[in-house]
């Protein structure tokens, strides 16, 4: 089974990251994993990607065309990518005001950004909080996902693990 | 041939298809003369160089191993070569064209990184082996192939530019000082880094026919001769005069480039059995 | 000539991959495979000038070559960064540098200098689109036929290779240095921005020391340095600082290495720098096909691109169509013989000026059925594939698509 997961905002929110240690956690798990990442060069500011691409099976294409989830970080992200995702729309009401109303049960959102500041004091840890999330919607082995996590996160480990579980715990993330 | 030649040199290839009266042969021995007065053997010493008068009159003599490199490159490649072999001695014998114009950028770096290496730049201030055209190094006002109103451009010194960069033995010389050559020579090739020695010798063919009006190899000299005392025989003042000799020696004040790699190796490998230990 | 064995890969590396078994699984970049494959092969000099996509080479291997006992050396230019390869490896190191495009084209003076005195050593190429700086993140496929011609003055065969992904970036790397060691010449690995880039699980072996598909550097010490008149591979190369008289040079050379302006030194010389990989071609056939057995219309790529052209095959069978799909390991020297059969081609490539297509028109029995879907700075889709293929099995035609040019003149 292949599955694809876009994720898609600013540079500097950790969009690349949330990639990695997704990708990690499917490698530890016996999976083979693609994933693009397209930014120009302003990696800080720009719109950055990540197209990841999960399968028991060698990935061929790497190209995300029919998302299974999307992330969304940004409303130019979310406006620009939407019609490549046929699955669950996770998006950050406060960088994503604007959503379409035709498909409802296939939107979650989730207010990284605001809990990030309201319980760390920074908008720092809005990524993991979304990870989270993630792992709880797209079904994925939460264990594996806090062991990913730590391997690549170099610092604040606490903190981010934290973040993590705060998004898994999310009562807009149980779908 | 002499018996410096018969000791260093690789009998197929002398004598070379340099032009009658060409100084490049007579500077060659005055390099036989300083190895062999510093005691090195043929293998010691790798010999390379680039092209136009000077590397295609010098290719292949040299009977050790050598190389001549694509226009200006010589310094790249031995940069490389240095890492493989360092406890060589390098020659790196260029024009100026390999040196002051197409090759300056890495004649520039390999001075600022100290690449053990003897650069000899072999000046006949111009580009002769295409039929004379100006360099660099061509004085003002001197008539070329290519500058036949009188070199417009001003040159340089590359003497200067090395030093600026910092190159850790800089001299200057020419083809009428023998005994101060052999010696700046000697003395380059015992600096464990970067050495440049700047050496004018006439062209007879094309800057002698050209820019001085004659092919007599005597009088060609003898106007090189004329520009280090800046005075004519007739006692008049030249139009310039070159400053010959020693310009700066710091020899061996600073860690030669490959080693500076060794030693930061060294510390890498230290520290990553540190880490390894209990 | 190749005896093209047709379905699944060909490769040296499918035998390597059984034989190492223990190892980490990694999420890693293009360009960490390429250093590892890089370091595992024994290389021990990188002399270059970074550039974007390429540059993560050059910072992997500032940290990984003095762990090993090499040398890293960020040059002034490309010019250097290449030439100083080719001194370290004369000097008896193996060597690789690595650029995009436009420092790829800067290095061709030392390409060639590499060429005539059979100095090993492997290139990196990763590609952006073009022309000249283009759009440094974004991918290109136009250094297909200046990697072949990659100095001046012809009379030589050029070995280029392309991975796919990055564990086959990983595998080839270390294949491009044994072909170098083996054909005594330079080699291209022509990758692109997606697959340097790209992300992708990754197995590393454990121990590089115990790869004994890695062929060690020999050393060649006495005449004839260069075997002139001869396509013989695997001499060993020459070095430098042995004391053994070698000479190297730019000029045409004789067997010694002595610079010679005679008609019979420069035959000989063209003889042995063509016809080593010329007589050797089965040696270097690297390629991946499958469905050829009953294809009517087959797909045709390399790097980055063939995957999602793959898949578009796989589509396109789903839909019905006869399609089949070859993919390029080994772009140079060319191997005519997987194209010689009738059926139809869609050449897939990320250019618009058309470059592997008109190889494969070259070699293709009828050249009315090759046909081009060029793109420029981004991957076919899977569903451009799959509409292209429909398209040429029908009616020999490719369907108008958006961004998609189409022309070969």
């Amino acid at each position: 089974m292949r599955t694809e997961i876009l994720i898609s905002g600013f540079g500097g929110q950790g969009v690349i990251r949330m990639g990695q240690i997704l990708g990690l956690c499917a490698i530890n798990q016996g999976h083979r994993v693609t994933m693009l990442k397209s930014h120009g060069t302003e990696t800080r500011g720009g719109y950055v990607r990540a197209q990841i691409v999960i399968s028991p099976e060698y990935v061929d294409s790497p190209v995300v065309e029919h998302a299974d989830v999307f992330v969304a970080f940004s409303q130019p992200a979310y406006t620009k990518f939407y019609d490549l995702c046929g699955g669950k729309v996770l998006y950050d009401p406060e960088l994503v005001e604007k959503v379409r109303d035709d498909a409802p049960d296939r939107h979650v959102p989730v207010a990284a950004t605001q809990l990030s500041k309201e319980t760390f004091s920074n908008q720092l840890f809005a990524n993991m909080i979304m990870l989270g999330a993630l792992t709880r919607v797209a079904a994925l082995d939460y264990e594996a996902m806090r062991k990913a996590m730590l391997a690549v996160i170099p610092r604040f480990h606490d903190q981010n693990l934290a973040a993590l579980d705060l998004g898994h715990t999310l009562p807009a993330a149980r779908v | 041939m002499n018996k410096l030649a018969a000791k260093y040199l690789r009998p197929s290839q002398i004598p070379t298809k340099a032009c009658h009266g060409c100084g490049i042969g007579m500077i060659e021995n005055w390099l036989l003369q300083a190895i062999d007065e510093l005691g090195l053997k043929q293998e010691d010493v790798i010999f390379g160089t680039g092209i136009g008068c000077v590397g295609r009159q010098t290719f292949a003599t040299w009977g050790g191993d050598n190389f001549g490199a694509t226009h200006g490159r010589a310094l790249a490649v031995a940069t490389g070569l240095k890492l493989a072999q360092p406890d060589k001695k390098y020659l790196i014998v260029v024009g100026d064209g390999d040196a002051a114009s197409i090759g300056t950028s890495h004649l520039i770096h390999a001075a600022r990184r100290n690449l053990g290496v003897t650069v000899i730049c072999e000046d006949n201030m111009g580009y002769e082996s295409t039929g004379g055209q100006f360099s660099p190094t061509t004085p003002a006002g001197y008539v070329t192939n290519s500058s036949p109103y009188g070199m417009v451009e001003p040159g340089f010194d590359p003497c200067d530019v090395v030093k600026a960069a910092g190159a850790t033995f800089v001299a200057e010389t020419t083809a009428t000082q023998w005994h101060q050559t052999v010696k700046i020579v000697k003395k380059a090739l015992q600096n464990d880094g970067f050495s440049f020695v700047h050496v004018r010798f006439p062209c007879n063919e094309n800057f002698g026919a050209y820019a001085l009006g004659t092919r007599d190899t005597l009088k060609n000299l003898e106007w090189i001769y004329e520009h280090t005392q800046g005075r004519k025989a007739d006692g008049s003042e030249t139009d310039f005069t070159w400053e010959t000799g020693i310009k700066h020696d710091a020899s061996n004040s600073r860690p030669e480039f490959s080693r500076l790699l060794r030693d930061m190796n060294a510390r890498v490998k230290a520290d990553m059995e540190a880490k390894r230990r209990p | 000539m190749i005896t093209v064995k047709a379905g699944g890969l060909v490769a040296p590396w499918i035998e390597w991959e059984k034989r190492c078994t223990d190892g980490r699984r990694l999420l890693e970049a293009g360009t960490y495979a390429l250093t590892e494959g890089a370091i595992a092969a024994g290389c021990r000099v990188f002399a270059g000038y970074p550039i974007t996509p390429a540059t993560d080479i050059a910072e992997y291997m500032s940290k990984r070559l003095p762990q090993v006992g090499g040398y890293y050396v960020q040059c002034e230019d490309e010019l250097a960064g290449m030439h100083a390869c080719a001194g370290a490896s004369l000097g008896g190191l193996k060597a690789m540098t690595a650029t995009s495009g436009p420092g790829y084209t800067l290095m061709h003076d030392a390409y060639g200098w590499s060429i005539t005195n059979e100095i090993p050593l492997v290139v990196v190429d990763a590609m952006r689109v073009g022309p000249i700086s283009g759009i440094t993140g974004a991918p290109g496929q136009g250094e297909f036929y200046i990697a072949r011609y990659a100095s001046h003055g012809g009379n030589f065969e050029t070995i280029v290779v392309s991975p796919s992904s990055v564990q086959e970036a990983f595998w080839l790397t270390i294949d491009a240095f044994n072909l170098s060691e083996r054909f005594r010449t330079p080699v291209t690995i022509l990758t692109d921005q997606v697959i340097s880039d790209m992300w992708e699980d990754l197995f590393i072996p454990a121990d590089y020391d115990g790869l004994d598909f890695v062929r060690p550097r020999k050393h060649n010490l006495m005449m004839p340095f260069y075997p002139v008149g001869d396509a013989s591979i695997d001499v060993p190369p020459n070095v430098i600082g042995h004391g053994t008289g070698v000479c190297v040079s730019a000029y045409t050379h004789t067997e010694e290495g002595y610079d010679i302006e005679e008609m019979e030194a420069q035959w000989a010389q063209t003889y042995r720098l063509v016809n080593k990989i010329r007589h050797h071609k089965d040696e270097l056939a690297r390629y991946e096909t499958f469905g050829l057995d009953d294809a009517e219309v087959v797909a045709v790529a390399y790097g980055a691109n063939a995957r999602t052209v793959k898949t578009g095959v796989l589509e396109a069978r789903r839909r019905g169509v006869k399609a089949g799909f070859v993919r390029l390991v080994t772009l140079w020297p060319f191997l005519d013989e997987l194209f010689e059969r009738d059926c139809r081609f869609v050449v897939c490539e990320l250019n618009y000026d058309g470059q592997l297509v008109r190889e494969v028109q070259r070699a293709a029995p009828h050249k009315k059925d090759v046909h081009f879907m060029g793109k420029s700075a981004e991957l076919h889709t899977v569903s451009e594939v799959a509409a292209g293929l429909d398209g040429v099995a029908r009616s020999n035609r490719l369907p108008e698509l958006p961004y998609i040019w189409t022309e070969v003149r």
